[in-house]
């Protein structure tokens, strides 16, 4: 059985090519304005990569926001329910899954087949995380990379407010003019961030075990924060980029039966 | 081959003519001397009745909605409004209609048409306030009732009394600011009609626990709307119960909304009035609303029956019973609109979850859709605590953010991603080819 | 001075925990400046009103839709957070649909032994109100009684009802001072001096008030008044937000908001019947703008403080989100400006950018005229 998952992200697309189960290949491209052509160049990649020609496929699955126009699919999926089922196959006793891209924070509550029980998201009052660490992180004069890094030298707690991210950065700029170190506004940036998806995610329950994935997984400052705000440690797993991809490509394998 | 046969609801054509001859009306109300005043689609409608058949209203909320469904008009009344320097989280229906009035605009063509004095009641904090700003700009009279006297399950004669003490007190204003005499008979015969009308709206909405639905929410939605502008219109019960008959017969018949109706859902409050192409969405899948509390129960009046079940609550004609006095009628009207189901979970969100969850099993409900309203304060009180409750029984329940009224507060996209997320979760895959339910966008 | 006070607004925890400690009684929860604590205390039980503690939270979205304000939202954290777990009974009167909410959503996951919901009326601005809602307090003094397993007689009721008038008129006195050229007060003192009263037995209360009362009187402050202002709001309790604006150039010494002024500005009057003239008490206080109609009586009464208190400008205080205020706000700038009363709108949440505000603050002091400040 080979199938292959194809995550049309807003950003970027991934391929992951999966034979009985085991990956045998996987490629990242950018989406830039051509998300078709993007996607086929990727499933070369991806193909060339596993050694499995396109046509050898027996089941290719899309998923992300672009699922719907991604070509050479059979079928596609939700991100939500691809995420969840590619956690489950990279992670034992998984129950919650926190899913931060950069426009929506999602809280994902999961049974132990990776099926999708219920579901919570970033709303409009406190929207964001990706997006709002990245306006924070140019306010402050360093790389994204930085700021993560930067958090975790302070071990101040400054409380700034968790709810709406207009009235943060207008606190970002008055702790900036109190002459306040960019290390312990870059740990109380990050902080509210946690705070925002902490309070989300407890919609659906924060059962353990919890696994973080999307692009903020990334920022180690951010995982340490959110590990102080759920009181447990994140499990992220290894190619979290790449979880949506495979989630669709081990759902494309249970279609094709 | 569909699952089930469909075809159009006869009385669709009636039920919009009667809409726009209510509007109508009250724009030349005064050129045939008549009276217009302006309230709540909740207030008591049936006491300005008793001044002449020459008294016409128009409903804030379903005027609001009326507003919010012309999206461009819509956007230069919330302008309005936010140019006075109101603010955006405030009702929305409230926002559209102050921006109507201060344009001078019409829903419904021409310049606002302005009435003589406000009527109103009061349950959720934006509502008497609404007219009383109204009532200032328009340098006009005003009354409002107090209903919060808590739920009916506790209603006692001290709370109804003090419902009633201001109707009476009411009718006295109404004759001093009108030069009025008041016709208790028109009082009667109007409260009389509203407890027919609103009954028979529970009656056609009880009609939608067959199997298939004869009717789904987005098609219901241009139904109810009539007893939100004049419940205690003779007009109005007698086309609800001429709708209930047709119902009956595609129940009997299984003519279905949706032909292909292979999962039944159910929302909660105010759906997004510029959006509603998303209940065409859901069709795509098969699946039909069912309606909702908000449906069912912010004009239909419902009780429980011997059996546990929830049906339609009988009427006093029905007991045999005849109003012979103004105080009867006041007093019947009261208990009559505090059993109001939308008026029960302002003091107690577990309300809420027990009628919801009652919908669920007696329309048996798949799956239950909250619209997280930002428009509307007094719907989504407690919203968070139904949520909890639904799902602890053990329903699939999911959330999305909107707006009633104010459409640069939905995002059309993000919804429809939640509805793909959540028929997923259902185990509902799109049908290859939808056919859609029949009434039009 | 006011160390005390500050004292019991800061420690208001451990205040009711040694309360409990040395009475027969239990502490009971008040979700709203209209709750009747007379009867409350009569029965032998400590009234305390729930406030936030201004901290981000992240355990109410589940409970509370995020459109609500923040404050409702950061009362029902406290309880969430186990900070109140002292205690055991809640209660609500009915005003705005935002702390109801707090309320229910309290009682279905706090663990309480007593809750009780009055319905009051909205409508104070008719007749019938007063009889229906003295039958509501019958209602409530008999729930008490039950729970309490204590008979509530009418001589208590009218030993607390002239307790918490004493209270009242000592407060009333304090802020008088306000009245003059140099008040003997700050802003902040004042606010504390009344939030503290929301958590302590009024008796000792009134015996720190009766304290301090003739050194207040011949107090001088080492500082300047500089512009007098006066605060126009929701639930605020917002001691950064004051003592910024006291330290430029300013003096708040009056206000209209519910953790100030509106909590005790009326007595209770006395005609022989004590519970509905408790009733009659709380129809007729300064209202919450939920229960401001038909006719709009806030305006004058904000105008008429404004006017006693020698005003030079006032800050509308908005908390986000909070639906009866801003649906004053429109109509009560016009009248306050068109009656020469510059105002200045700020939108609160439960933490505030101080330093942002402050930007603003002081361009309006300067807009309100440099001759002000000497």
């Amino acid at each position: 059985m080979i199938t292959a998952g194809i995550d049309m992200g807003s950003k970027y697309v991934k391929v992951v090519v999966l034979k009985d189960g085991v990956i045998r290949g996987k490629a990242i491209g950018a989406t830039g304005f051509e998300p078709v052509a993007a996607a086929e160049k990727c499933l070369e990649k991806a193909a060339t990569d596993s050694g499995i020609e396109i046509s050898a496929m027996d089941h290719i699955t899309s998923t992300g926001a672009g699922r719907k126009v991604a070509p050479n699919i059979s079928s596609d999926v939700t991100d939500v329910s691809a995420a969840a089922r590619g956690v489950v196959h990279l992670l034992e006793g998984i129950q919650t899954i926190i899913d931060i891209g950069a426009e929506e924070g999602r809280g994902i509550k999961i049974d132990a087949n990776g099926k999708v029980v219920d579901l919570a998201v970033n709303e409009k009052c406190a929207a964001g995380a990706g997006a709002f660490a990245e306006a924070m992180s140019r306010a402050l004069d360093v790389s994204l990379e930085e700021f993560g890094q930067l958090s975790l030298k302070s071990d101040k707690t400054i409380p700034m407010n968790a709810q709406c991210a207009v009235f943060a950065e207008s606190e970002v700029v008055s702790l900036v003019h109190a002459k306040t170190p960019k290390h312990d506004i870059a740990k109380a940036v990050h902080d509210a961030i946690a705070s925002r998806i902490v309070s989300m995610v407890r919609r659906v329950g924060i059962n353990k075990e919890v696994a973080l994935i999307g692009g903020v997984s990334h920022n180690p400052g951010f995982v340490d924060a959110l590990n102080r705000g759920l009181e447990t440690q994140v499990i992220v797993p290894e190619d979290p980029d790449y979880v949506g991809a495979l989630g669709a490509a081990i759902i494309a394998g249970e279609r094709s039966h | 081959m569909t699952m089930y046969k469909t075809e159009p609801l006869r009385c669709w054509k009636k039920a919009k003519e009667l809409r726009l001859k209510y509007y109508k009306d009250y724009q030349e109300a005064h050129s045939k001397g008549g009276i217009r005043w302006t309230g709540g689609a909740w207030a008591f409608d049936a006491i300005p009745a008793g001044l002449g058949r020459d008294v016409y209203h128009i409903t804030g909320e379903p005027y609001g909605a009326s507003l919010a469904f012309n999206r461009e008009l819509s956007l230069e009344c919330l302008e309005a409004a936010e140019a006075k320097g109101w603010a955006r989280d405030l009702c929305s229906y409230m926002r559209n209609y102050w921006g109507s009035m201060y344009l001078s605009k019409y829903a419904f063509g021409g310049e606002y048409p302005n009435p003589d004095f406000c009527f109103q009641d009061h349950i959720c904090c934006s509502h008497g306030k609404w007219y009383q700003h109204v009532a200032e700009y328009k340098n006009i009279p005003y009354f409002c009732i107090d209903v919060s006297v808590g739920p009916y399950k506790d209603l006692d004669e001290n709370r109804l009394m003090f419902v009633v003490n201001q109707m009476h007190e009411s009718i006295e204003w109404l004759e001093k600011i009108t030069g009025r005499k008041y016709q208790d008979e028109l009082l009667i015969e109007a409260v009389e009609n509203e407890t027919r009308c609103t009954s028979a709206w529970a009656e056609v909405c009880c009609l939608n626990m067959a199997k298939p639905a004869p009717l789904d929410e987005k098609t219901m939605y241009s139904l109810y709307v009539h007893g939100t502008l004049a419940k205690h219109s003779k007009e109005i019960a007698d086309f609800y119960e001429e709708l209930r008959d047709e119902v009956k017969y595609r129940v009997d018949n299984q003519i279905a909304a949706i032909p292909d109706e292979r999962c039944r859902l159910m929302s909660d409050t105010q759906p997004p009035w510029g959006f509603l192409k998303v209940f065409r969405y859901l069709e795509q899948f098969g699946a039909v609303s069912i309606g909702s509390l908000y449906t069912f129960g912010l004009i239909g009046i419902w009780e429980s029956k011997p059996d546990g079940s929830w049906g339609p609550r009988t009427t006093p004609m029905q007991k045999g019973k005849k109003i012979t006095s103004r105080d009867e009628a006041l007093r019947v009207l009261a208990d009559w609109n505090l059993s109001k189901p939308e008026w029960q979970h302002f003091y107690d969100p577990n309300l809420k979850t027990e009628m919801m969850l009652q919908i669920v099993k007696q329309w048996q409900v798949d799956g239950v859709m909250l619209h997280l309203n930002r428009g509307c304060e007094g719907l989504s009180c407690g919203i968070m605590e139904n949520r909890i409750g639904i799902a602890e029984a053990g329903v699939p329940v999911m959330t999305f953010e909107g707006n009633m009224g104010d459409e640069r507060e939905f995002d059309e996209k993000r919804v429809v991603s939640r509805i793909d997320s959540f028929m997923e979760t259902l185990g509902m895959k799109m049908l290859d080819k939808p056919a859609g339910a029949v009434q039009s966008s | 001075m006011f160390a005390k006070f500050f004292d019991w607004y800061e420690n208001r925890h451990d205040y009711a925990r040694d309360w409990l400690a040395k009475n027969d009684g239990e502490v009971v929860g008040c979700f709203c400046s209209y709750a009747p604590e007379e009867l409350i205390y009569a029965a032998g039980l400590l009234p305390v009103r729930v406030l936030g503690s201004h901290e981000p939270q992240d355990v109410t979205e589940p409970h509370i839709f995020g459109m609500f304000c923040p404050f409702c939202r950061d009362v029902l954290a406290q309880g969430l957070k186990g900070r109140y777990d002292y205690m055991k009974g809640i209660t609500l009167a009915q005003s705005c649909l935002h702390l109801r909410q707090s309320y229910t959503s309290w009682k279905n996951h706090v663990p309480v032994d007593y809750s009780f919901y009055l319905y009051m009326p909205n409508k104070v601005q008719t007749d019938h109100a007063y009889s229906y809602y003295s039958e509501e307090l019958v209602k409530f003094r008999k729930s008490l009684e039950k729970w309490t397993g204590r008979k509530i007689t009418d001589e208590s009721l009218r030993e607390t009802a002239e307790l918490y008038n004493e209270n009242r008129r000592l407060m009333r006195e304090v802020y008088d001072l306000r009245k003059q050229s140099n008040p003997p007060l700050t802003g902040l003192d004042a606010m504390v001096m009344v939030a503290s009263s929301f958590f302590v037995d009024k008796k000792e209360h009134n015996a720190e008030l009766t304290r301090i009362l003739p050194d207040l009187k011949s107090r001088k402050l080492d500082r300047e008044t500089g512009v007098r202002l006066m605060i126009v709001g929701s639930e605020d309790d917002d001691t950064e937000f004051v003592k910024m604006v006291e330290s430029v150039g300013s003096t708040i010494v009056v206000d209209d908001h519910c953790t100030g002024s509106r909590y005790f500005w009326n007595l209770t009057e006395f005609t022989g019947n004590v519970l509905p003239d408790i009733a009659t008490r709380y129809i007729n206080r300064p209202p919450c703008p939920t229960k401001d109609w038909e006719e709009r009586t806030r305006l004058p009464h904000i105008l008429n403080l404004a006017k006693e208190f020698k005003v030079d400008g006032i800050i509308l205080i908005q908390q986000k989100f909070c639906d009866p205020h801003e649906a004053d706000m429109v109509p009560l700038k016009d009248y306050l400006n068109s009656n020469g009363y510059p105002t200045l709108f700020l939108e609160f949440d439960v933490t505030v950018p101080v330093g942002q505000m402050r930007i603003r603050v002081e361009a309006f002091l300067e807009m309100l005229g440099v001759e002000e400040l000497f």
